[in-house]
């Protein structure tokens, strides 16, 4: 007898800043909407633990698409994308999530994102506080200095295995290795240079310095998270965007690194359960 | 703590260890490049070829030419040779992005063989807790 998931995947064309574009999603569940963001030169793929588990999809519709130019999301057709360099900006963000909201018909849905999409989620609490009922933030900065490495993560002399190995040392040591090796495999897939035109958002563009005393938990719940392991944002930092804003609320993910969701999932689980719980008022 | 990749007495033995490595077998099997270690002030060169640790040269002089180094102090080594790292010790590129290491010299080099040489240095990890 074949053995199969509940998870479903679909395309949903979508019109983004005047660009049609196909986008793959996965969803299961039942509940309340929970679309998750994956990071940066990666794809929807991180969330399948969180999307085959009961105890969340009891609770939860959870819903992971895979952003245009990522994973099973082409770039657009009207768009001659091989003369333009990709760079992801922070608009785009913005109006994607609105219209992925609008076009599933989304109620009160909540966010999780982690990497870059932690940035997203205090960016998206600010500058779009209707959009989510609350933002789980995993690995979210009020800012992330340009880093030089960031120019390294596209080079015509190397290739992905770069990019998969320098994220293989972003991990947590006690993660388990064949979940550590699932993670980085999925860097050795993304397009060459669509992790470092991420990442144009991540340094350049996310800076919530002087900004975050604005952020109105009473509209939106924010709920922060920080890797022990994660050398892109440690616990300190996180833990600073979480101090600088009223209501927010902060947990250390001891064991962890840059990627709790998909590094070791049983272990993130024990921190995301509560926070979920409560968001959806199930003490 | 006596890093055993430094100690002339074990040279054989440490490359014979990582030569046998399944997995540094298959990242190396390309490379072709000596890399520089520095803990502190002690050196060694790391001469790769195709798969295999050609040779291993603890206090190397200068003919012993090397294409990029990675660079520690002795601590910070000693954290990052752990069975368990701190954090930022866990691996060349956490260390690196926080500056507990560097690496220099021909970064293109040092990047496109960026998997030999990081399990090359997670094999000197288990080799040293052995």
């Amino acid at each position: 007898m074949a053995r199969f998931e509940s998870v479903t995947g679909k395309y949903v064309y979508l019109d983004v800043q005047g660009v049609e574009y196909r986008v793959y999603f996965e969803e299961n569940g039942r509940g309340i909407p929970l679309v998750c963001q994956h990071t940066a030169g990666s794809d929807g793929r991180q969330w399948r633990h969180l999307m085959n588990d009961i105890d969340v999809t009891s609770l939860y519709r959870v819903v992971a698409f895979d952003l245009p130019y990522h994973g099973k999301s082409l770039p657009p057709e009207s768009v001659e994308w091989w003369k333009e360099e990709y760079m992801l900006h922070k608009s785009f963000l913005f109006d994607f999530h609105t219209e992925f909201i609008r076009a599933l018909g989304l109620e009160r849905p909540v966010y999780i994102g982690c990497s870059m999409g932690g940035h997203l989620a205090p960016d998206l609490a600010l500058e779009r506080p209707d959009a989510y009922q609350a933002v789980i933030g995993v690995e979210g900065n009020i800012c992330s200095p340009e880093d030089p490495m960031r120019m390294w993560m596209y080079h015509p002399k190397i290739s992905n295995d770069f990019r998969m190995h320098t994220m293989m040392s972003m991990m947590g040591p006690g993660s388990p290795e064949k979940y550590r090796r699932e993670t980085v495999w999925e860097y050795g897939q993304g397009a060459p240079f669509a992790f470092r035109g991420d990442l144009h958002y991540y340094f350049a563009e996310h800076d919530l310095t002087g900004k975050t005393d604005q952020i109105d938990t009473s509209r939106v719940g924010v709920y922060l998270m920080a890797g022990e392991y994660d050398a892109a944002v440690s616990p300190v930092e996180g833990r600073a965007l979480a101090d600088s804003i009223k209501g927010a609320k902060f947990t250390e993910l001891k064991g962890l690194g840059h990627f709790a969701m998909c590094e070791n999932y049983g272990l993130f689980k024990t921190y995301l359960m509560p926070v979920l719980k409560e968001i959806a008022g199930k003490p | 703590m006596a890093i055993r990749f430094l100690n002339p007495k074990e040279t054989e033995s440490v490359r014979s260890y990582l030569n046998g490595d399944p997995e540094f077998k298959l990242a190396s099997r390309y490379v072709l490049t000596n890399i520089l270690l520095e803990v502190g002030n002690s050196r060694c060169v790391v001469k790769v070829r195709e798969g295999q640790v050609s040779e291993l040269a603890a206090n190397p002089v200068f003919f012993d030419a090397c294409s990029f180094f990675v660079r520690g102090s002795e601590d910070a080594w000693n954290k990052f040779l752990q069975p368990v790292p701190p954090p930022f010790y866990n691996g060349l590129f956490s260390a690196a992005i926080r500056q507990n290491f560097q690496i220099g010299g021909n970064l293109e080099d040092a990047f496109s063989y960026f998997w030999a040489l990081t399990r090359m240095l997670d094999v000197f990890r288990e080799l040293q807790n052995k």
